[in-house]
């Protein structure tokens, strides 16, 4: 996915042009829509989501500072924080597969199996940490995740997990080092 | 407590208030410093450019058309769109002037190609190719293929010299519409190079034609690149 193509969009978008917005949706929404979709599991919730970050899109791309942040990063900031909003609002617990959790372009990249269609629909930024997080082991990496994709704290990933708090805050606050140096050394590059 | 001048800590507690992790008290006298703060503002960012790729960790979906159709309502959209917005648009729009440039190369090969067949044989019947045009990342046309059906050859011609390391080869891939790939042979990297085409190698089957930088040789498994992929493009019949 190019950078530099969606940045012509959000600053079409800036200007109120909707035929940069739709091209932006359409380049978009399936990622937008997954990543919500794996938060909140109702399809429903997740259109609910996608929608209201839309409009949230189209409201805000004026003020997107291109320099600040990819613009991927920036909408999917937007989604997030949308798709926790609701989990609160709802107040019910979502059923989360921790044994299945399918973090499938990490194992991929791990066995060297990405295909050449799942690296083209990529961003570089998506590439790198999937490269970087194939080197952590599973489980600290599953921690990881399941707090992003699940806004879990400490004690409720030990608790998805079985395992105490400490070794879970340990695993995840090394994971987090570990990732700064891998990426940090890939931007050298 | 003051961390303006604790890098180390910063940097802690910025990537698990990004992660999520960072809770209750923590994270509310951690929102603070960010109001007031700059610099840690910049370490948030960063961590966030660093983590919420993650999210395209997640299989993709495709959304029903009515999220569409109510943001077209809710916005009104369709009042908005002025009669420029489509030209502003597609002034604006790289993959259109890729596809142009990709169009006018394809025409340029067709005008060359009905010129030879003309001077070698008038009576040939009119034969169908394809060509690709592929790019690399900064949307530079690197090299150009083309499809010989009749005698099943690919002309790779490299229009923009590449510097190849000595221990590493350049491969070509035919790319499935399913994400299988099949190596199409090795390529150089410069000048002109003939490869045999496989029969049904057409657009249907083979949406995309890749190049990928593998060890010297190849990756050695015909069915599995082992390297980055270079530069790619769409193969299409013309």
């Amino acid at each position: 996915m190019d950078a530099g193509q969606l940045h012509i969009w959000l600053a079409g978008v800036a200007r109120k042009d909707a035929i940069a917005f739709r091209s932006l949706y359409d380049a978009t929404s399936p990622k937008l829509f997954g990543f919500a979709l794996r938060i909140l599991v109702k399809c429903e919730l997740a259109e609910e989501v996608l929608q209201e970050s839309f409009v949230n899109i189209w409201n805000n791309a004026a003020s997107y500072q291109a320099s600040l942040a990819a613009p991927m990063t920036w909408m999917t900031t937007i989604v997030r924080n949308r798709a926790f909003d609701l989990l609160r609002r709802l107040d019910h617990d979502v059923e989360i597969d921790a044994d299945n959790f399918d973090m499938d372009v990490v194992h991929a990249l791990e066995s060297g199996d990405l295909t050449p269609i799942q690296s083209l629909e990529m961003t570089q930024d998506a590439k790198a940490l999937a490269s970087c997080m194939s080197r952590l082991e599973g489980l600290h990496r599953q921690a990881m995740a399941l707090a992003f994709f699940h806004n879990l704290s400490h004690s409720e990933v030990a608790e998805q997990m079985k395992l105490p708090m400490g070794t879970v805050k340990t695993w995840i606050r090394r994971g987090l080092d570990k990732l700064r140096t891998c990426l940090g050394k890939m931007e050298m590059v | 407590m003051n961390i303006q001048n604790k890098p180390n800590l910063q940097q802690k507690l910025a990537a698990e208030y990004v992660l999520g992790t960072l809770r209750g008290g923590a994270r509310r006298r951690f929102e603070g410093w960010l109001n007031r703060d700059a610099q840690l503002q910049q370490v948030v960012r960063q961590w966030e450019g660093n983590l919420l790729p993650m999210a395209e960790f997640a299989k993709t979906a495709q959304p029903a058309t009515s999220v569409w159709q109510s943001l077209e309502k809710r916005l009104g959209l369709n009042q908005s769109a002025d009669r420029w917005a489509f030209w502003r648009n597609l002034r604006e729009d790289l993959a259109f002037w890729r596809g142009l440039g990709m169009f006018s190369t394809a025409m340029a090969l067709v005008m060359v190609s009905v010129l030879l067949s003309k001077q070698v044989d008038q009576s040939l019947p009119p034969t169908n190719s394809y060509v690709a045009t592929l790019s690399n990342d900064k949307a530079e046309p690197i090299a150009v293929i083309t499809g010989d059906i009749k005698h099943k050859q690919l002309i790779v011609h490299i229009v923009k010299a590449q510097n190849i390391a000595a221990d590493k080869s350049l491969e070509l891939w035919a790319v499935s519409k399913a994400g299988t790939v099949k190596s199409l042979g090795l390529v150089a990297d410069n000048g002109n190079i003939t490869l045999p085409m496989p029969d049904n190698m057409n657009s249907d089957n083979v949406p995309l034609l890749a190049v990928t930088l593998e060890p010297k040789g190849g990756s050695g498994n015909p069915e599995k690149p082992t390297g980055p992929i270079v530069f790619k493009g769409n193969w299409l019949l013309i």
